[in-house]
């Protein structure tokens, strides 16, 4: 018994696929929406950019390998999606900006490297701290650390979904979170948690 | 390997995605480096606090919104399809899908609880990272022969068991973690007719599995004998198949037929 999908999505109909569509991909809406908040910083904007991700994943369903993460597909249809409307507003420095980046970044403290143990803000984050701190976070770090640890995609997922080598990943992931860290400790000192290190 | 290296190598060591060889060496140098030791634990108590930050869902609004766009960029769809497709094929295929649709698989079960175990705070019945102490377990506990395989080399770590139910009678359940991904494998008893599995077949490494992704979780499933064995994971179809590969050859190892 093959998938049916397989033998007869080309006789289908469109209203056999849109259930198909809606099973396979809408299922991951939470996610997408999530995401596109977080690249968005903006709730109109993201629901816009969510409905913009679903209809192309939609039209470009059939191009879909059912074998292959189905959340990851749309990841990078989101991320395409988003590029193109940065790109659309003139923010032309995005891919420059990346290559910047893997060769310097913001200056990663030893507090982000997570060498002291009195690493409190597990205990005393606020809701919302997490999404605050990531939105810092400058984009093509922001990216990784929101697919690989909010969206648990591995390694060779994300390095699809943003076109990069998988040691790049690697790299921008563990500055990424020590950024991330270095930001929840302000945080959590800012909000008179966590006394300041002496 | 040595603290500088393992610092370099922290980040796909914790998600478990270092190589055989570099995992196996950074697992002996942090059992001997208690430095390590508290840098890696308190990265993986860092990515577990990622993990359980709220998880907004889409507005409503939204989501119907969306539906009633998809609804209707569909007919435009099928408006150009009816040109182009023969009448009588549409209507073999309307006759297929029905038939083809109506059975609840068993997998569709066993991601329903993998989804569900993955939200208990403690989804181990049972924890232990020792797979001879979770076999044994599961001797006291299930009349299955339950086979639980090391799969560290591929940097996926035993959790712990527990039993859960499928088909309304007990079936094993083992949780792996592969770095923050869980996986779980699940052995369910069937009867010789219960022993179709519905999903796509592939074959990997001369064994035949059946794969399917639902919600968004992968599942290699095969059958032996009389039961069924169900692997859930967002993992990747290769790590999947590899992992049942495994688990086949090593039963096949303890009980040779």
């Amino acid at each position: 018994m093959t998938m049916w999908k397989g033998r007869l999505s080309g006789w289908a109909t469109g209203e056999d696929r849109r259930r198909e569509f809606e099973e396979v991909a809408l299922v991951h809406l939470g996610a997408i929406y999530r995401s596109a908040l977080r690249l968005t910083n903006n709730r109109a904007e993201a629901e816009d950019l969510t409905q913009d991700t679903c209809l192309r994943a939609f039209r470009g369903f059939h191009r879909f390998d059912p074998g292959t993460n189905c959340r990851a597909w749309l990841f990078t249809i989101l991320r395409n999606a988003f590029r193109d409307r940065l790109r659309r507003r003139h923010h032309e420095l995005l891919d420059t900006e990346s290559a910047d980046w893997d060769g310097e970044t913001p200056s990663v403290t030893s507090e982000g490297m997570a060498r002291h143990p009195e690493e409190e803000f597990f205990l005393t984050a606020l809701p919302g701290d997490v999404d605050r701190a990531l939105r810092a976070l400058p984009l093509p770090f922001r990216e990784v650390v929101m697919l690989s640890d909010l969206e648990q995609l591995s390694y060779k997922e994300i390095a699809e979904v943003v076109g990069c080598p998988i040691g790049t990943v690697m790299s921008r992931l563990s500055r990424g979170r020590a950024l991330l860290r270095q930001a929840l400790g302000r945080f959590a000192r800012e909000q008179g948690y966590v006394k300041e290190s002496p | 390997m040595n603290c500088t290296e393992l610092e370099s190598r922290l980040h796909p060591y914790v998600d478990g995605e270092l190589g055989v060889d570099d995992m196996a060496a950074a697992d002996d140098h942090i059992t001997g480096c208690p430095g390590c030791r508290g840098r890696v634990a308190r990265e993986r108590q860092f990515l577990q606090f990622l993990r359980q930050q709220p998880r907004e869902s889409a507005p409503e609004a939204l989501r119907e919104l969306i539906r009633v766009q998809l609804v209707r960029s569909a007919r435009w769809t099928a408006v150009r399809r009816w040109s182009a497709v023969s009448v009588a094929a549409m209507i073999v295929a309307a006759a297929l899908l029905p038939a083809l649709r109506s059975s609840t698989p068993l997998v569709s079960e066993l991601v329903d609880k993998h989804i569900a175990f993955a939200q208990m705070e403690q989804p181990a019945e049972l924890v232990s990272a020792d797979r001879h102490t979770v076999e044994a377990w599961f001797r006291e506990r299930v009349a299955l022969r339950v086979t639980v395989v090391d799969y560290s080399m591929s940097g996926i770590r035993v959790i712990g068991a527990r039993i859960a139910e499928a088909r309304e009678r007990p079936a094993s359940y083992v949780l792996y973690e592969k770095g923050h991904i869980p996986l779980s494998v699940f052995m369910v008893p069937v009867k010789e007719a219960e022993g179709d599995l519905w999903g796509k077949r592939v074959t990997y490494r001369g064994h035949e599995y059946v794969t399917l992704e639902r919600k968004g979780y992968r599942t290699v499933s095969w059958t032996e004998g009389r039961a069924i064995f169900g692997l859930v994971s967002m993992l990747d179809y290769d790590a999947l198949l590899e992992c049942a590969d495994k688990l086949r050859a090593e039963r096949a190892r303890q009980a040779p037929l």
